[in-house]
């Protein structure tokens, strides 16, 4: 393995996020490269904590742009502060200014709401990380607008004129695939998926996220955790559920699993009714005997 | 270029394996094998676990994909014997549709045709009136003339709501909704700052973009007048549903569609159609539906909606291709098989097998309860 990709592994372990080398890879290469990481994955494996560990690991801002159905240019993008201007343009009567220069001072930068895309363009201190978190949310409409942006990093605002970045952010894209990303877009980031972290993957992420769990917590719960994704469940756990899993067991003062703790406490792994019917005495059993022979 | 600082020998492997990779399916662009390029000057070109990672995340290569690529990478990439060729369908299940039915359909084909006088459950056949919540969830094949007048009503109802589906943007509306500050101000600095008049905006009806390829086989033959009956409701309320039909030849209908009575149409299809309710070669005719149709009727805002038992005469493989490039133009394939709706079926026809993982949402449509669940995903 490279040094320089080794050295990224380390750095993102270091923020507490344990890098299998696909993803380190995956992220030394956007770095270098400069282009936007598109990252897909279920629910919960840790996509848009690999944003946040990049803006640690780079010492600099992260500026999140969370998409939704509907979401437009004036939430993504910038706004006017309308009702300061408003508020300006009612003193002006009184000042006598003319209108071109009147103009000039409404729609200055003060009165510029900068919404997150413009923000990361526009920071003056190094390139911030801009996170446009589940992206497939947003409509197709607005992926369209985002390849424009990705490609140029500017934006042309009628009355301001042309901003141009300052300096170009490390873009990072996560998806659920709710919906197939539109190919242009795609082919414009390097694409990582993520998929459920193997047994000692996911027992270091415990260990480092959870200290307070003991060894031998720990290693149970990751092998339950494994073992329940195998099982046939409309919504596998996440990681993020197995950290909340481990967190309610600690608080619980357990120092192993057993039946009725489990029992009462599944609904931090299993989220969904049926998963929780079908996850019934028998089943929890031979999840337990797993975990806990090893 | 930092490309061009490797090694020429790579660069044409490099080039090699992309066109093997289109070959396979995979779309890699020449931006992507720059890309690519660019990543193989970044990793350690020794370790061939990172080439292969860096390679994987430059060229954009969806997990779907990853065993494909990763039997490719094998052979171009390896020094290793090269793996062996390509089997996608090693073991054929049964091609001949009379045999595939046979074997798992027969008891199923005897209860249908008998289906009017014993496979009715007592309670639900009062005879001229049935509750429209029992109509919904009774299957097509039960279904008494009585029942489909009503039954073309509530179609015509569903297709309605389908029709007029919201999308949360929101665009300029005259009179009411939210109040648009934006373009409200934008109006004001005509009057000088005095907000005369305020702008609004309001959720943007967006028609869904429909095309429905009706399967008309005999083995769907009971199904057939209401699916193509729902196919016409649609039609009737979106102006941008095409619909065909197809079994062994393609056919396409949406120009027959009368306002009127069923009957007469279905007749007139009849008369169109070759070999009504004979077999299907439901990859050939995608072949065909592409090659005619594709230009003018498919872009990323519409929606395939197949509707097939999926027992086919023709080649998978031929089948798969056609779904895989349908894939690329549209915004979304949607299945709808009638016989989901038996709890012993499971679709292991030949064709359904090569079909499944290329469509977005495989769905049961043997009642009109279903039918309404599964076109909720069309959207």
């Amino acid at each position: 393995m490279k040094e320089e990709i080794r050295g990224t592994q380390a750095a993102m372990e270091r923020f507490g996020y344990i890098a299998e080398p696909a993803i380190a890879t995956a992220v030394y290469l956007a770095t270098q490269m400069r282009k936007p990481l598109l990252i897909e994955g279920e629910a919960g494996v840790g996509k848009t904590e690999i944003a946040k560990v990049l803006a640690q690991a780079l010492d600099t801002e992260l500026i999140r742009l969370q998409c939704y159905e509907g979401l437009d240019t004036n939430t993504a993008l910038y706004e006017w502060n309308y009702q300061r201007q408003l508020l300006r343009l009612r003193m002006a009567e009184h000042e006598g200014h003319e209108s071109k220069q009147l103009e000039d001072l409404i729609f200055g930068r003060e009165y510029l709401l900068e919404r997150p895309l413009l923000k990361a363009i526009t920071r003056s201190a190094g390139p911030p990380v801009l996170l446009i978190d589940e992206v497939d949310r947003a409509d197709e409409g607005f992926e369209a607008f985002l390849l424009e942006l990705l490609s140029d990093f500017q934006v042309t605002i009628p009355e301001l004129g042309t901003i141009r970045a300052a300096h170009v952010p490390y873009v990072v894209l996560t998806s659920n695939r709710t919906r197939e990303i539109g190919d242009a877009l795609r082919r414009r980031c390097l694409y990582a998926f993520v998929e459920h972290p193997g047994l000692e993957k996911e027992l270091r992420i415990i260990h480092s996220k959870v200290p307070a769990a003991s060894e031998q917590l720990a290693a149970t719960i990751a092998r339950f955790v494994q073992r329940l994704r195998q099982r046939d469940l409309r919504k596998l756990p996440g990681v993020a559920e197995t950290l909340d899993w481990t967190q309610a067991l600690v608080r619980l003062h357990q120092d192993q699993l057993d039946a009725e703790v489990v029992r009462n406490t599944l609904g931090c792994l299993l989220k969904d009714e049926l998963d929780l019917r079908a996850t019934d005495q028998a089943a929890l059993a031979e999840l337990l005997a797993h975990a806990s022979t090893g | 270029m930092r490309a061009l600082s490797l090694p020429s020998g790579i660069l044409v492997q490099l080039a090699r394996f992309s066109g093997a990779l289109r070959g396979l399916g995979i779309q890699v662009g020449l931006s992507d094998a720059i890309d690519a390029a660019t990543a193989l000057t970044l990793v350690d070109l020794l370790d061939r676990e990172e080439v292969r990672q860096g390679l994987r995340i430059s060229l954009k290569v969806p997990p779907d994909a990853w065993p494909a690529f990763d039997r490719l990478f094998e052979q171009y990439w390896g020094g290793v014997a090269a793996a062996p060729p390509l089997a996608p369908h090693a073991q054929n299940p049964p091609r001949h549709r009379r045999a595939a039915l046979q074997w798992r359909w027969d008891g199923q084909r005897v209860r249908l045709v008998a289906g009017d006088d014993s496979g009715t459950r007592a309670g639900e056949q009062t005879p001229g009136y049935t509750s429209e919540a029992l109509l919904r969830r009774k299957p097509f094949e039960q279904f008494s003339p009585a029942d489909t007048v009503r039954m073309e009503r509530l179609l015509a109802r569903l297709a309605m709501r389908l029709a007029a589906h919201k999308k949360r943007r929101l665009v300029p509306a005259r009179a009411r909704g939210l109040v648009d500050l934006r373009r409200s101000f934008r109006h004001a600095l005509a009057s000088e700052g005095e907000l005369v008049r305020l702008a609004r905006r309001e959720r943007a009806v967006e028609q869904t973009r429909v095309v429905i390829l009706c399967d008309t086989s005999g083995s769907m033959d009971i199904y057939t007048r209401f699916l193509l009956m729902f196919a016409f409701a649609l039609r009737r309320a979106l102006k941008r549903a095409e619909v065909f039909a197809f079994n062994t030849e393609l056919v396409r209908i949406t120009h027959l569609i009368a306002p009127s009575r069923i009957d007469q149409t279905l007749k007139e299809l009849a008369a169109s159609v070759p070999d009504w309710s004979g077999g299907t070669r439901i990859g050939w005719c995608l072949s065909a539906f592409l090659a005619q149709w594709q230009a003018q009727l498919l872009d990323r805002k519409t929606s395939v909606v197949l509707i097939s038992d999926g027992l086919d005469l023709g080649d998978p493989a031929q089948l798969a291709a056609a779904l895989r490039a349908l894939r690329e133009r549209c915004r979304s394939i949607v299945w709808l098989n009638p016989l989901l709706g038996d709890p012993r079926y499971q679709p292991i026809a030949a064709g359904m097998q090569a079909a499944l993982p290329l469509v977005d949402y495989f769905g049961p449509a043997h009642n009109l309860e279903t039918l309404e669940q599964s076109l909720r995903r069309v959207k």
